[in-house]
């Protein structure tokens, strides 16, 4: 035998047997898939605990409150405020995610087809929104839209008003305000889909004779159908839980879900109303996410990186 | 709406492309006959497939005209070329069936409907995939996928189809199997055919002539024959068949009318006297014949066998002549034909007529 | 043949029109995106007492107004104080289950995805609702444990998206490599795998960290006027004035939140530019 950590006494042989695979008790084989399989408890208790049992809470006190009743139920679908507004929200939704959607897609389509420096620029340009918090971006249109704000002085100096308009406290403030925050969600899945349009179909479009519009509508806007699907449910799904954007720029009129049920613990200190609503909130968030997951075997967030 | 219509000639006039300071393609003179199968063959980076975008439109020429029957398209966008393309991904649409896809061209060009539905289906049959007509793209194998592609580019009956290495992603079996399919398929149709390919094989299998292009140059063009036999230069001569490449250093008067050219690398060749002068000497392989003792050829060289590799179906040797001089030869493997072993010493010979001159 | 989008491929005139029609909309599009931003950095230097603009002059008293008031000082300390075991604690939890997930066997794998990434897809107001009670019963209200546990539930899926990321960017082979070759389990871990996904580690907390500095809905429910986050106290602000002291803080955020996550970009960065020089 030639020398050699084998056979060399200061390396003597360990006695550690190979762990691919060894038997348990029951059966059951022991490997390293096994193993990390139970790194997912600790993470699954937490998440059990303070966030499936809080859900499970609220639901079940929408019933449960104060006696076993539906009654908050009844108040919910019988008052028109709650109703209107529950309303409201879902328009409020839908109107910030096609306007989203109309000017999203030409810009995500110029960072998608710029080259380099270019395009890395305008990728940080776009995310960085994202870094400042939602209540700074609500305030900044706050400023810009009071009275005496500067969206009033350019269109006085322009001549197109002849007094400031009262644009806080309306629809139009909310959407506005809500557009410009929720258009990065917007943005960057359409992005993602479009660098991953197949260059050479459309190549291939033109050569059998589709004219460059032609192609553009026929062929690349449903190659980043994908993209256009996961933007729109991201945003429309997100839109239905807001409230500083609407508590800013709205007023009494404008009151959307997740404003009524903070209203409704902080005015009115009523708990199960509020686990009511909630739940109302919860089933239509998570039957959209169904919809959407139906729809396409997707996952948002995973469009999201 | 077609604007060429025919099958087509093909004149590329004078073209060229320059990227700043580096030349894709330098100034090409190329015709193509009407419904000629035209190989353009060379590595990567050689041209072939700047000179095919250009055809097809996607490349735009920075100097030169090309034209399809005498009418001038250089200018002309792909849509209104009516030129068909095979790509080398396919490139199927793959939220289309394939009878959608195959019709898109016809809807493209404004046909209605009645008209749509059985050329559709007359062009499915031609490649024998009616079956598979509500199919999505994903659900055919590749090969099924590429007849998809040729019928999609032929339907409207373009006058000219070009094929960028569209059987490049296939493997060995399946690759000669649709070589077969695009052959009958170019007998049955007449369109005039440009094939890019780097395979040497692939050309001469399918092409009635080939273009041989290199750093943007074509360097030869004509039959496969023509270019195999005549050679004009050693990258040529390289490409197609295999070579052994020689440096003439003079030439000389021999007897009895006959010429020898001198080499760089110690030899003494006698050449047909048909035969110009050039530079260099390409004697081919498969035309050397080696034996124990010599034979009565004109060229007879001793020499000592210093390898030797199999192939399917011949012996390739290594014959070192001199200390300057190891040529190539290529044996078929005929049962009844003597083999040779390293080591041993035999005569490499051929006829003078197997002496290729070429320029360089 | 390159590809090029499908501007390019129109022909001279036309391309050129398209081209800047294009450019044009991009300028309008990030100048209505990054506008109200540059507005509030402008004022936050304004010298005018109410938030009129265009500010007639320029100053640092608000600035200082920030840094006199304990208020802004305790409302910052606070958020530090939650934010950073809110990361730490996420980057636990979330690397946990993408180790779990990704490289293990689990039964109802697609159930486990979804309960990863379910804070993140839930509007907060619900999970600040059913989360405050159940603190209460657990005597937690009003402490800085409550907001940290709130802020932990939704940092988690951003740290497990960014761990899971940075283990599909490399074979599992090289795990099991190392423990064919003897090593243990923390061992491997710390050995082989650590230094594999440490990226994808940091900027899930980083992101954690920021996302727990500018959270305000579950802040509202979960903080007392002893833990009050910095958020929090500029909502409290919002409703009485108007004041750029305001802005101001806005500002500093803004730079604070600039420079951890363009520090976690630069990191990504990195791993893909170190990814693209590998064979």
């Amino acid at each position: 035998m030639r020398p050699g950590p084998l056979t060399d006494p200061a390396f003597p042989p360990t006695n550690a047997a190979p762990r691919q695979q060894y038997r348990l008790a029951h059966g059951k084989y022991w490997s390293i898939a096994r193993e990390h399989a139970w790194m997912v408890v600790p993470p699954v208790a937490f998440l059990g605990v303070f966030l499936l049992l809080p859900l499970a809470r609220v639901v079940f006190s929408s019933f449960a409150q104060p006696t076993w009743t539906l009654g908050n139920y009844a108040k919910v679908f019988d008052e028109s405020f709650y109703l209107r507004s529950f309303w409201y929200t879902i328009e409020v939704a839908f109107c910030v995610t096609v306007v989203c959607l109309v000017i999203a897609y030409p810009l995500a389509y110029a960072i998608a087809n710029s080259r380099g420096r270019s395009q890395k620029l305008m990728s940080v340009l776009v995310l960085l929104p994202l870094w400042t918090s939602v209540v700074i971006r609500s305030y900044a249109w706050l400023i810009l839209f009071q009275r005496q704000g500067p969206v009033n002085s350019i269109l006085l100096a322009l001549g197109w008003i002849d007094e400031p308009l009262k644009i806080l406290q309306t629809s139009t403030a909310v959407e506005i305000g809500m557009v410009h925050i929720l258009l990065p969600f917007m943005i960057l899945p359409l992005v993602s889909a479009m660098l991953k349009v197949d260059r050479t179909l459309l190549r291939a479009a033109r050569v059998l004779g589709a004219r460059p519009v032609k192609v553009f509508t026929r062929i690349y806007i449903r190659l980043t159908l994908p993209g256009i699907t996961a933007g729109c449910a991201l945003v429309f799904i997100t839109s239905l839980g807001f409230f500083i954007t609407p508590s800013l720029l709205g007023g009494a009129q404008q009151t959307m879900a997740a404003m009524m049920i903070e209203q409704a613990v902080s005015v009115f200190l009523n708990w199960p109303l509020a686990s009511a609503l909630s739940t109302v909130l919860l089933a239509m968030t998570v039957s959209l996410y169904l919809i959407y997951a139906k729809l396409t075997g997707g996952e948002i967030g995973m469009a999201l990186k | 709406m077609s604007d060429v219509k025919g099958f087509a000639e093909l004149r590329f006039d004078g073209v060229a492309k320059r990227y700043g300071e580096i030349v894709a393609l330098h100034p090409t003179h190329l015709v193509i006959q009407p419904g000629e199968f035209f190989a353009l063959l060379g590595p990567s980076g050689s041209g072939k497939t700047t000179l095919l975008g250009m055809a097809a439109g996607f490349v735009s020429p920075t100097e030169g005209r090309i034209l399809v029957n005498g009418q001038d398209i250089t200018r002309m966008p792909p849509e209104r070329r009516n030129i068909g393309m095979v790509f080398q991904n396919y490139s199927l649409f793959p939220f289309l069936t394939v009878a959608a896809n195959v019709a898109f061209p016809l809807e493209m060009r404004k046909h209605p409907k009645a008209e749509i539905v059985p050329r559709v289906r007359q062009m499915l049959a031609m490649v024998r995939l009616e079956h598979l007509a509500d199919r999505l793209p994903a659900e055919l194998s590749g090969g099924q996928q590429q007849r998809v592609a040729l019928a999609r580019a032929a339907v409207y009956n373009p006058s000219v189809l070009l094929m960028d290495e569209p059987l490049g992603a296939l493997d060995k079996n399946l690759r000669e199997e649709m070589q077969d399919e695009i052959k009958r398929f170019h007998a049955q149709f007449g369109a005039t055919v440009i094939y890019v390919t780097h395979d040497q094989h692939e050309a001469a299998f399918m092409a009635d002539r080939i273009a041989i292009l290199n750093h943007g140059r074509i360097e030869q063009a004509g039959p496969q024959s023509e270019l195999y036999e005549r050679p004009n230069n050693a990258f040529v001569a390289g490409f197609l068949g295999e070579a052994n490449l020689l440096h003439v250093t003079a030439y000389a008067a021999g007897e009895a009318g006959s010429r020898s050219v001198a080499t760089q690398e110690g030899l003494r060749l006698v050449v047909s006297g048909t035969v110009q002068t050039g530079r260099m000497v390409c004697i081919r392989p498969a035309n050397i014949t080696l034996s124990p003792a010599p034979l009565s050829y004109a060229n007879t060289f001793a020499g000592k066998v210093v390898d030797l590799v199999h192939a399917a179906d011949s012996i390739r040797y290594r014959v070192q002549l001199n200390d300057q001089c190891q040529i190539s030869v290529r044996v078929t493997s005929r049962r009844a034909d003597a083999r040779f072993e390293k080591g041993q010493e035999v005569y490499a010979q051929w006829e003078p007529e197997d002496v290729l001159l070429m320029e360089n | 043949m390159s590809g090029r989008p499908i501007i390019a491929s129109t022909q001279g005139f036309e391309r050129d029109v398209t081209r800047w029609i294009l450019r044009g909309y991009t300028v309008l599009a990030f100048t209505f995106l990054l506008l109200p931003i540059a507005i509030i950095v402008l004022m936050s230097f304004s010298n005018q007492r109410y938030m009129g603009f265009p500010p007639p002059g320029w100053t640092l008293h608000w600035y200082e107004a920030v840094r006199e008031q304990p208020r802004w000082l305790t409302a910052t300390i606070n958020s530090f104080c939650i934010g950073i075991p809110t990361a730490l604690l996420a980057i636990v939890f979330g690397t946990l289950a993408a180790l779990g997930i990704a490289r293990g066997d689990v039964r109802f794998r697609k159930f486990l995805l979804l309960l990863m990434m379910a804070p993140m897809m839930l509007p907060h107001v619900i999970i600040a609702i059913g989360l405050y009670p159940t603190l209460v019963d657990m005597r937690l209200q009003d402490s800085y444990i409550a907001v940290i546990i709130g802020h932990t539930v939704i940092g988690v899926p951003l740290v497990f998206i960014t761990v899971t990321a940075s283990l599909r960017s490399y074979p599992a082979s090289l795990d099991l490599a190392a423990r064919t070759l003897g090593a243990g389990t923390w061992q491997a871990f710390r050995r082989v795998t650590l230094p594999m996904i440490w990226v994808g580690i940091v900027s899930g907390g980083l992101l954690a960290f920021a996302t727990s500095f500018d959270e305000l809905m579950l802040a509202l429910f979960l903080t007392s006027p002893g833990t009050e986050t910095l958020p929090r106290l500029i909502w409290d602000q919002l409703s009485f004035a108007l004041s750029p002291t305001l802005a101001a803080v806005a500002t500093l955020i803004l730079v604070l939140s600039v420079l951890l996550q363009g520090f976690a970009v630069y990191l990504g960065a990195r791993r893909s530019a170190l990814k693209r020089a590998q064979p």
